[in-house]
């Protein structure tokens, strides 16, 4: 069989109108194939390096708000600290101070006690000391009126007074 | 010798087809399957199996290529065109594996000039769309009276010489990367058999060939130079093989000297040349576009 061939440059409807739809049916399947499934796979790697991004950012904010309410947190306490050593050292100063005067206060009591008692008994002596010798008047009263007495008598009875007052004493 | 360089094999002849009257069937119908069947399945391989982490190598290439295509998209036309990159895509695609398929002695689809009218005329109606959407339709035929009325015929041309300009463009440098291969292949042959046959003619010029042939070898081999020993390798390659043409048989046939050379050439105008047209046109196709959407 003869072999034909086109001419160098051939007008050839038919090929012309099988190479545009070829064109088509090409695009279409290359983007089926290949176009559509990478590039819904680089969105996908997209968005999951986005969200990645997005939540490493969320963690580092959050990482931060943690870190400020700590710092606060530990500033309150610090400041608390201090006033409950403050309020403690007012107070154990208060105390001692009450505790001072309360014994001041109870010394001097005593003290004041103590002279009363004191100025009591020495009352109490003086008085006893009144009665006996109002006693002894009135014995030696008794005994002058009692017998006449001569010079001898009342050398006798002073003697006797004496000895008896020795005796008292 | 002949050389003759033809179009397409015409493989069917279909006769009083309504319409289109004869059709002829023709290699370019049929290798634009088989490269549509190569691409198809070249993208099956690469789209399946797609993973968003720990990627195989092959995945890496398919989102290079199609990250790459995207850049060169977005980089030629800005962003708000991303629907046209399938077709650029395709178009390129399409073209390299058309063009280097002729590197494995098929026909390429791409030497005849209906594969590239075929696209530059899909490329020209987006290009008219575009234009008639951004000025109206009343604006896109206002444009062909600028500057002046007597300027609409030479407009009209220029118009229509856009898409066939892009078409020829690429065939072309096709053609011209066929012609000039044939023309090389054809020469080769032919001063194959001449020296060949010259060197061989007598026995003695043969040996006298070869023995200054190896005489260059052993020559820069103490020298330790390397053109004398490619010189030398060449001398008594041309010696034996004048003497291999003379003894008959088989070996007459053979045109030596057409093997390997070619491939040089054939590097330049089918690899080379062949992925650089169709960059270009894919280059254009987007210029164009842009150009026609006013942007």
């Amino acid at each position: 069989m003869n072999t034909l061939y086109q001419s160098l440059v051939a007008v050839e409807p038919f090929t012309l109108i099988v190479t545009i739809l070829n064109l088509f049916l090409q695009l279409y399947l290359i983007k089926k194939f290949l176009l559509d499934k990478v590039m819904a796979v680089l969105d996908q790697r997209r968005e999951a390096a986005d969200k990645q991004i997005r939540e490493a950012e969320q963690a580092k904010q959050d990482a931060q708000e943690i870190r400020q309410s700590y710092e606060s947190h530990m500033a309150q306490v610090k400041q608390e600290a201090g006033q409950i050593i403050h309020s403690a050292q007012k107070t154990a100063q208060d105390r001692s101070e009450q505790i001072l005067r309360q014994a001041q206060a109870q010394a001097s009591q005593i003290k004041e006690k103590a002279a009363l008692d004191i100025a009591q008994e020495k009352k109490k002596a003086m008085n006893d000391a009144k009665n006996e010798i109002s006693d002894m008047a009135m014995a030696i009263a008794g005994k002058v009126v009692g017998r006449c007495m001569d010079q001898q008598d009342q050398q006798h009875l002073v003697d006797e007074f004496i000895r008896e007052l020795g005796d008292d004493l | 010798m002949d050389i003759s360089i033809n179009g397409a094999k015409i493989l069917f002849t279909i006769e009083n087809v309504p319409i289109f009257g004869t059709i002829h069937i023709t290699q370019t119908v049929v290798v634009s399957y088989l490269v549509m069947a190569i691409i198809t399945g070249l993208c099956i391989w690469l789209g399946s199996g797609l993973k968003v982490t720990g990627i195989s190598r092959k995945q890496a290439v398919a989102e290079l290529a199609v990250t790459s295509l995207i850049r060169f998209v977005r980089g030629n036309m800005g962003p708000g065109f991303d629907r046209y990159i399938p077709l650029v895509g395709t178009i390129f695609i399409t073209s390299v594996i058309s063009n280097l398929i002729s590197v494995l002695g098929i026909w390429s689809p791409t030497a005849d000039l209906m594969t590239e009218l075929g696209w530059a005329l899909v490329v020209f109606v987006v290009i008219t769309y575009h234009k008639i959407k951004s000025a109206g339709i009343g604006g896109y035929f206002k444009s062909f009276l600028d500057p002046i009325f007597v300027m609409a015929p030479v407009n009209l041309l220029s118009e229509l010489f856009t898409p066939i300009s892009m078409a020829c463009r690429h065939f072309g440098n096709i053609l011209s990367g066929t012609v000039i291969s044939a023309l090389i292949y054809g020469a080769l042959t032919a001063a194959s058999h001449g020296l060949l046959t010259l060197i061989g003619e007598s026995p003695v010029i043969a040996a006298v060939v070869i023995a200054s042939g190896v005489g260059l070898i052993l020559n820069s081999k103490q020298k330790k130079k390397k053109l004398p020993f490619v010189g030398g390798v060449i001398c008594v390659a041309l010696g034996v093989l004048s003497l291999l043409t003379n003894l008959g048989g088989i070996f007459t046939e053979i045109p030596w000297l057409a093997v390997g050379i070619p491939a040089v050439t054939s590097f330049y105008f089918d690899w080379f040349g062949g992925c650089i047209q169709a960059f270009i046109f894919c280059t254009l196709t987007t210029i164009f576009i842009k150009q026609a959407a006013g942007e």
